[in-house]
């Protein structure tokens, strides 16, 4: 071919391949099939409702509002008119409406087969098989429950008592430590804080994040706070890592962890130097050991306790001025975890909080009474508090005490949640038959012989009664404002039926008549909080107690080893990243960072110096071996808000069971930690850690 | 980037008060669940993830214990001068509506990428892959807003419809939907937080908060100086804070008057 005739042939072929459709299909297919998706989700219509309830899965018991359409719930936000939230919501209670319909939420009951495999089964064998396990097992029957704040727990342990056992258990939390403190030191009923009157918080707990009745504490916040103008209480933050809670304080006070029993030595001490002693005590009385615990605070110099917590000494003053300053000042203690505290920090707390008269005074400790029980034969809150889970999990492993033959795990994955050492799998082996009712699959579910699916708040009859932290009588219905998911099943009818079946008498006939009784007992109009979802608040008129110095406990505490300066860790919990028993939380899963989670790997935070000391930069690979042998392969990140020496790792990673959110990503916090016993107390304390560390 | 600053009778606007925000995610939450945004496996991967709205960390870059930390969260400026509209070929976004929002209409969007590439805010999100609401989670999906598909940006409207809601209401009530009231229509991030971190309305209408908030000594706005007039202000005490809300000089005080660069 000549050069005109390629010419020619190319202008011809380019004027037909423009005239022809080729290229034009082709363009359009091409933008068809790179946009066009398989599957198109259709979104509902229908009526829309914005309906009151309250989430059983958050641990404060958050109000909201469930906006539905169709009869499907959508959305959850916060309830202006909720008396306790004023609107504020967390973000693990705004993500329940997609928690609700979550990959692992367990829809039907499974059994599990010899080779391990569940299958599903239908309810009325599961009943039958629950029926004939209970009612086999005799007195041999122990129970755990997740959910303190229910009359769901009178229920069960009801049953256990008429059943000849008392083992029923609490999950560990931060009211178990607590209260052992303040009956220790002459409270009577329970601990309350009145946060929203306090000017000044000194708080060595995360109040902003997960401790107490968040969303309170953060509506709280938010009316001391307002935008544009002067904000009218101060907040001071004692914790090794800057977290969410440092971020809204006013003052953050960094100590090494495990020492903040002796930082609030340190406080008294500054205190009683500026003249606060026992003549400042309200309400006409004078603990009698008050001079034996200026003389234990007066070793407690700011020399001193800088060593031993790592506190710059112009905070430790600057924290101790602006409480001598404030009108009503409030000392709070807890534990990073929200779980495996000990008593002594609580009880250096509540020392500081006598020596400035805060004990039953406004935006101070109040004294709560004890949950009222309305069914027959129920075990007392208090009596159950006392009595560690623990110990008796431990026991059990070690064969110390029989395993029993039946184990009810109610709302609770103590599977993940709780150390290695706590001999809960053991217990779960050794027990004859265990169930779990729960509504999301968990690690303790995967050990369990029957799995039970149970609703949420917003599926059916349960309540709320006042949750640790707060500083009022709080009562709310979780009322059935949807359909419950799949074959779930309210767990407080559940246990009635099984009452009724195991001819227990309860003296209650179903969960809308125990609400009544509570509600009834409470003085409050039933009906409007069934119909209108209202919730039910009062101040506590509790008579105030005679309280006393517990010298010879925080003694015992303050002997316990230092951390010295070997690397330890410092765990953070966001409550975005769910709970034990709900796990990461689908649309929560967004909002984990790159300074938590890389890759599979958990982030370790650590500062500028405790790297260098370590031969590590930002991004390497670190290999922590922990004192009880577990170990955990991290990606180092510097993050100058850590103590020297302080590795922090968030909580909530690590779970083998659950969804594609959590499964196989990062590692547990929990596993790195082993239980001691708390000087003085004798409670089981976690939560921190020596680790050794190396490059990887 | 267009000449002008397009100017309309209501400029809805957001002020976040960096103070009091302590990053606890409440806000991305209600976003995703209010836009539709499918979750992610992965989603610690900030480069995979896609957010209408963005916690980021900020840091006074001071070594232990001088470190002070605060939270950011970021969702579109709705800039007056958007430089995502100027650059978009088939006028898939466009700031023309009463308001002053930029729209952004997914099934006219080609997929090239200018719009993310222009926004100096990071505010645009790509669908690199099919969203997915694995299992039943689709059951959860609002009627607001349509649910985007591979190959499209998004990002963050205002909650556009909350405000197409409360004017028909308006409507239905004999009122003007052109005058609401000051907390009549909210975003679900304002909505959400936990703190009140996040105040919104009329910047242009005396009787709404954000009227003078942004007033304030206190407030400013991202990258102020490259003229895109954002529509989000910020607030804060810390002079550190506000600095990282810009490219400011060693030299240079924070809030200096703005040169006007070229
Ligand atoms: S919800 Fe509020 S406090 Fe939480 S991250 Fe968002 S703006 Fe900050
Ligand atoms: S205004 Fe609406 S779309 Fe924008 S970040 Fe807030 S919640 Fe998301």
């Amino acid at each position: 071919m000549d050069r005109r005739g390629f010419l020619k042939f190319a202008a011809g072929g380019t004027a037909g391949l423009v005239a022809s459709p080729i290229i034009w299909n082709t363009l359009y297919d091409a933008v068809y099939w790179t946009q066009n998706w398989g599957w198109i989700p259709r979104l509902k219509k229908g009526a829309g409702e914005y309906l009151p309830a309250v989430s059983k899965i958050c641990p404060s018991g958050t109000g909201f509002l469930v906006r539905t359409v169709a009869g499907t719930p959508v959305r959850t936000i916060g309830d202006r008119n909720n008396p306790v939230t004023h609107g504020s919501i967390t973000s693990l209670a705004a993500s329940e409406a997609e928690l609700r319909v979550s990959p692992s939420r367990i829809k039907k009951p499974l059994l599990r087969s010899a080779d391990g495999a569940y299958n599903a089964i239908a309810w009325a064998e599961a009943e039958k098989l629950l029926k004939a396990k209970a009612a086999a097992a005799g007195k041999s029957v122990a129970a755990i429950s997740g959910d303190p704040t229910s009359c769901t727990n009178e229920v069960l342990s009801a049953i256990l008592r008429a059943k000849g056992s008392k083992d029923f258990y609490f999950m560990p939390d931060e009211e178990q430590p607590a209260l052992a403190a303040w009956t220790s030191m002459g409270g009577r009923g329970r601990l309350g804080y009145d946060i929203e009157n306090s000017d000044c918080i000194l708080a060595a707990a995360p109040v902003l994040e997960s401790w107490g009745v968040v969303a309170g504490n953060r509506a709280a916040f938010n009316r001391h706070h307002p935008v544009g103008a002067p904000s009218t209480q101060k907040l001071i933050y004692a914790g090794p890592v800057q977290n969410n809670t440092a971020a809204g304080a006013d003052l953050w006070l960094p100590i090494k962890p495990g020492t903040e029993t002796i930082l609030m030595l340190g406080i008294a001490h500054l205190l009683i130097k500026a003249g606060r002693n026992a003549a400042d005590f309200e309400h006409g009385y004078t603990p009698a050991n008050f001079k034996e615990f200026a003389d234990l605070a007066a070793e407690y110099t700011p020399e001193k306790v800088c060593a031993a917590t790592g506190v710059p000494a112009q905070r430790l003053e600057a924290a101790a001025a602006m409480l001598l300053d404030a009108k009503a000042p409030l000392a709070i203690a807890g534990s990073e975890l929200g779980s495996g505290g000990g008593a002594a920090p609580v009880m250096a707390a509540l020392s500081i909080n006598m020596l400035l008269g805060r004990i039953g005074s406004k935006g101070g400790v109040v004294c709560l009474p004890d949950h009222a029980n309305v069914v027959k034969g129920a075990m007392k809150y208090s009596e159950i508090m006392a009595r560690p889970l623990v110990s008796y999990t431990q026991d059990v492993a070690s064969g110390k005490k029989p395993a029993p033959a039946f184990l009810f795990i109610h709302a609770a994955n103590p599977v993940y949640a709780l150390p290695s050492d706590s001999g809960m799998k053991q217990t779960m082996q050794k027990a004859g038959f265990t169930v779990a009712v729960a509504s999301f699959f968990s690690e303790t579910c995967a050990e369990a012989d029957l799995v039970l699916p149970a609703t949420l708040g917003m599926e059916a009859f349960d309540d709320v009664q006042t949750p640790y932290g707060s500083g009022r009588i709080t009562y709310a219905f979780a009322r059935p404002v949807v359909k419950p998911f799949g074959e779930a099943r309210p767990a407080g009818e559940l246990y009635i039926a099984l009452a009724q079946e195991l001819d227990v008498q309860l003296g209650v006939k179903d969960m809308p008549d125990l609400l009544y009784q509570h509600a009834f007992a409470l003085g409050t109009p039933f009906r409007q909080m069934m119909e209108k979802g209202t919730v039910f608040t009062a101040d506590s008129a509790a008579p105030l107690p005679k309280m006393k110095f517990n010298v010879r406990s925080l003694k015992a505490a303050l002997s316990a080893a230092l951390p010295g300066d070997a690397p330890v860790l410092a765990p953070v919990v966001v409550l975005g990243l769910g709970t034990a028993a709900t796990s990461v939380p689908p649309f929560a899963a967004k909002t984990v960072t790159d300074y938590q989670i890389c890759g599979k790997y958990s982030v370790a935070q650590m500062n500028g110096a405790t790297a260098a000391s370590l031969g590590v930069r930002d991004g390497d690979g670190l290999r922590l071996t922990a004192e009880n042998g577990a170990t955990a392969e991290v990606i180092v990140s510097i993050f100058e808000g850590v103590m020297p020496s302080s590795i922090s790792l968030v909580a909530g990673l690590g779970h083998t069971a659950f969804d594609e959110f959590s499964r196989g990503k990062g590692t547990s916090v929990v596993s790195l930690t082993g239980i001691t016993r708390e000087p003085g107390t004798n409670l089981p304390v976690w939560g921190t850690a020596g680790l050794k560390a190396a490059r990887a | 980037m267009s000449a002008e600053t397009k100017e309309f009778k209501i400029k809805w606007g957001m002020v976040i008060d960096i103070d009091k925000c302590t990053g606890c995610g409440a806000c991305m939450v209600a976003c995703q669940a209010e836009n539709n945004v499918a979750p992610a496996a992965v989603g610690g991967n900030k480069l995979r993830s896609l957010n209408w709205l963005t916690v980021f960390r900020l840091s006074n870059r001071k070594p232990f214990p001088d470190h002070e930390v605060a939270y950011l969260p970021r969702p579109c400026m709705q800039c007056g001068k958007p430089s995502c509209v100027a650059v978009c070929p088939v006028i898939a976004t466009d700031k023309r509506e009463e308001g002053g929002i930029v729209s952004q209409i997914p099934p006219r969007c080609i997929g090239c990428r200018y719009c993310m590439a222009s926004c100096p805010y990071h505010a645009r999100y790509f669908n690199w892959y099919d969203p997915k609401w694995p299992g039943d989670l689709s059951q959860a999906l609002t009627p607001d807003v349509s649910t985007r598909m591979r190959g499209v940006v998004e990002k963050c409207s205002f909650c556009h419809h909350r405000f197409m809601k409360a004017q028909e209401l308006a409507v239905s009530q004999g009122r003007d939907p052109y005058d609401l009231p000051d907390g009549a229509y909210i975003t679900a991030c304002t909505e959400a937080c936990p703190n009140g971190a996040i105040t919104f309305g009329d910047v242009n209408n005396p009787k709404h908060k954000v009227h003078e908030l942004i007033k304030s000594p206190y407030a400013f706005r991202l990258l102020e100086r490259l003229g895109t007039d954002p529509q989000v202000y910020y607030m804060s005490k810390r002079e550190w804070v506000r600095r990282e809300g810009d490219n400011y000089l060693e030299n240079e005080k924070t809030g200096e008057p703005l040169k006007k660069l070229g």
